[in-house]
């Protein structure tokens, strides 16, 4: 019935809302695609426009060359309605029917047939759900809501899936198990998922390859992990949450390494390409800035990029510590460890203390071109 | 006490309901569904006979339903001082209770309820019939049953059309003013009670099937 080669969505839209005009072109194979973006990125607009819900402006849509829309300024346009798309859409806050118990919103899409109850069954049961079947929306936990959710837009074996944030409300553990439940369905059932989140710990736990959406625009696309370590530019590694962006100017360019001037201070970094301008964006993950202790011996991966500063705030959450560090050139940058680490040291606010920058996680981004750089 | 009088009320509220309930819910959801120039003129007609005086309502349905009229020109009828005259009246007093209910029940569904129908295989027809209608039945309702008391308690514009013919076209409220006129009072206080207890019983309905509204309010007022 699928197989991998089959089901290929590809997208190419245009659309205007008010001020905002929203422009994606992607593909997407029987994958878990990630759309990432903060929110008012247009992910929804995008999801409801594949889905049928909303008319782009112009462009065409297609799942392995049969055509879901397509209108351009000249040329035949076409408009699949939604219930011809047999597309599974699982909405943010469910949109299960609330005058039909959770059986009947699996069965909903079969109008007929003596099985019709039978089916949405065997689905509530794959989901665990068996035991709930008569229970109203109302009566059912966030997660079981989700599930039956998702039960429902299975049940027209769609071959694309549409998930839009669908772990939102709910806690981290089941968030996990879900995750995973998902992942399994994808590929037990060869489909195409397109998932919408604004969390980053999602994407990683989900995708396949991740979309930065920002502001109407796929800023990039490719492996979670690729995007993550080397994204695009600027504007894509602000919206992932990098933290440490700063611009800084290479001095020198050696087959040993490159050495970068940050407004006063120089650091080494690692053999990497050159964005073909002495002035380049730089970053470091919080993580892999080092705090020397001032009485032990240092060791070989810290002895480069030395640097001091002032203690500016400290916060904590339930995984780790981050420090804000005012350096000497006057740039403040975040400090991350687990919690527990460092505890001879008291690292109070106004404190001064000693950093290492990590030479080899020094990274250089591609320039940001014509784009506004922040 | 005759019991033409009731027995005729209550069929000419038995057809005034029915096309109250089919006219304000075609209206209502088309209002509810489309925007369009002139949809604030359009609804502001459709509520007029609220606040003009039943005279007013009455005329225009005198010009509307006489020998000139269109009806007369486009069906051959003169209704004039029938009781298909009194259904009329009482259909276009009614009528904005329903319309306004009714609207706003369909309007306040979950937009995403009806895609998630649509996405799920459902034509915009069935979409109307299997979410939207059943999600607002309860507002549909209310508006039918307050559409329907203020037609059951009609007076001044079916007295203009209809008239207030004895054993023809006298319905209860046009029976009580004539009770009252000939000093009949023990029969006025018989269907004062009636009408009354229909009226309480009506708008007691109302109330059970409006349970979110005194919360709405209150949340309204805590935001306010």
């Amino acid at each position: 019935m699928h197989d991998k080669d089959r089901n290929r969505l590809s997208i190419d839209i245009e659309k205007r809302l008010g001020g905002f005009s929203l422009n994606v072109r992607f593909e997407a194979a029987t994958e878990v695609l990630v759309l990432y973006g903060p929110s008012g990125a247009g992910k929804s607009t995008t999801l409801n426009a594949i889905a049928g819900l909303n008319h782009p402006d112009a462009g065409e849509i297609s799942l392995d060359g049969e055509l879901f829309f397509r209108r351009h300024r000249d040329g035949p346009s076409c408009n699949l309605p939604p219930r011809r798309r047999s597309i599974g859409y699982v909405f943010q806050h469910y949109s299960l029917f609330p005058h039909m118990t959770a059986l009947e919103n699996v069965a909903y899409p079969r109008t007929r047939g003596k099985d019709r109850h039978q089916r949405a069954h065997e689905l509530l049961d794959r989901m665990g759900l068996a035991h709930l079947a008569g229970h109203r929306p109302h009566e059912l936990s966030g997660g079981q809501r989700q599930r039956v959710a998702i039960a429902r837009a299975l049940a027209i074996e769609p071959r694309i899936l549409l998930l839009d944030e669908p772990f939102s409300a709910l806690d981290l553990a089941l968030r996990q198990r879900f995750q995973q439940e998902l992942g399994q369905l994808q590929r037990e059932l060869c489909l195409v998922v397109i998932y919408v989140t604004h969390n980053l710990d999602d994407a990683f736990a989900m995708g396949n390859r991740l979309a930065v959406l920002q502001e109407g625009r796929i800023r990039q696309i490719g492996p979670v992990d690729e995007v993550f370590r080397y994204p695009a530019d600027h504007q894509v590694a602000e919206v992932m949450g990098i933290r440490n962006l700063f611009r800084a100017r290479v001095v020198a360019a050696t087959g040993a390494g490159l050495v970068l001037d940050w407004d006063g201070l120089g650091l080494h970094a690692p053999v990497q390409p050159l964005p073909g301008n002495v002035d380049v964006t730089v970053y470091i993950q919080p993580e892999d800035i080092k705090i020397i202790y001032p009485d032990r011996p240092l060791m070989d991966a810290v002895s480069h990029n030395q640097v001091e500063g002032n203690i500016s705030s400290r916060s904590r959450n339930a995984n780790f510590e981050s420090l804000q560090v005012r350096l000497k050139n006057g740039h403040e940058v975040e400090v991350r460890f687990p919690r527990h680490a460092y505890l001879p040291l008291s690292l109070n606010p106004g404190e001064k203390i000693h950093l290492s920058l990590r030479r080899e996680c020094l990274t250089l981004l591609p320039p940001a071109g014509k784009r506004k750089d922040g | 006490m005759s019991w033409h009088p009731l027995l005729l009320s209550l069929k000419v509220t038995s057809a005034a309901t029915l096309l109250i309930f089919a006219i304000g819910l075609v209206l209502a959801i088309f209002f509810a569904r489309h925007q369009f120039r002139g949809q604030t003129i359009l609804e502001t007609a459709i509520h007029l006979p609220l606040v003009l005086p039943p005279s007013v309502v009455g005329f225009y349905l005198l010009i509307l339903l006489g020998r000139d009229g269109p009806f007369a020109h486009l069906f051959g009828w003169n209704l004039l001082f029938t009781w298909p005259a009194a259904v009329i009246a009482s259909t276009v007093v009614g009528l904005p209770l329903m319309f306004q209910a009714a609207r706003s029940a369909i309007a306040n569904v979950d937009p995403d309820l009806e895609h998630a129908a649509r996405t799920l295989g459902s034509s915009e027809l069935e979409v109307m019939w299997r979410v939207t209608l059943p999600l607002s039945r309860r507002g549909i309702l209310a508006g039918l049953v307050l559409g329907s008391t203020r037609a059951l308690g009609e007076f001044g514009a079916t007295l203009m059309v209809a008239a207030n013919i004895p054993g023809k076209t006298q319905t209860l409220p046009l029976a009580i003013y004539d009770a009252v006129q000939n000093s009949q009072y023990g029969l006025a206080h018989q269907m004062v009670l009636l009408m009354t207890v229909l009226g309480f019983m009506s708008l007691w309905c109302v109330r059970r099937l409006e349970p979110f509204r005194r919360a709405e309010a209150a949340e309204e007022r805590t935001h306010a």
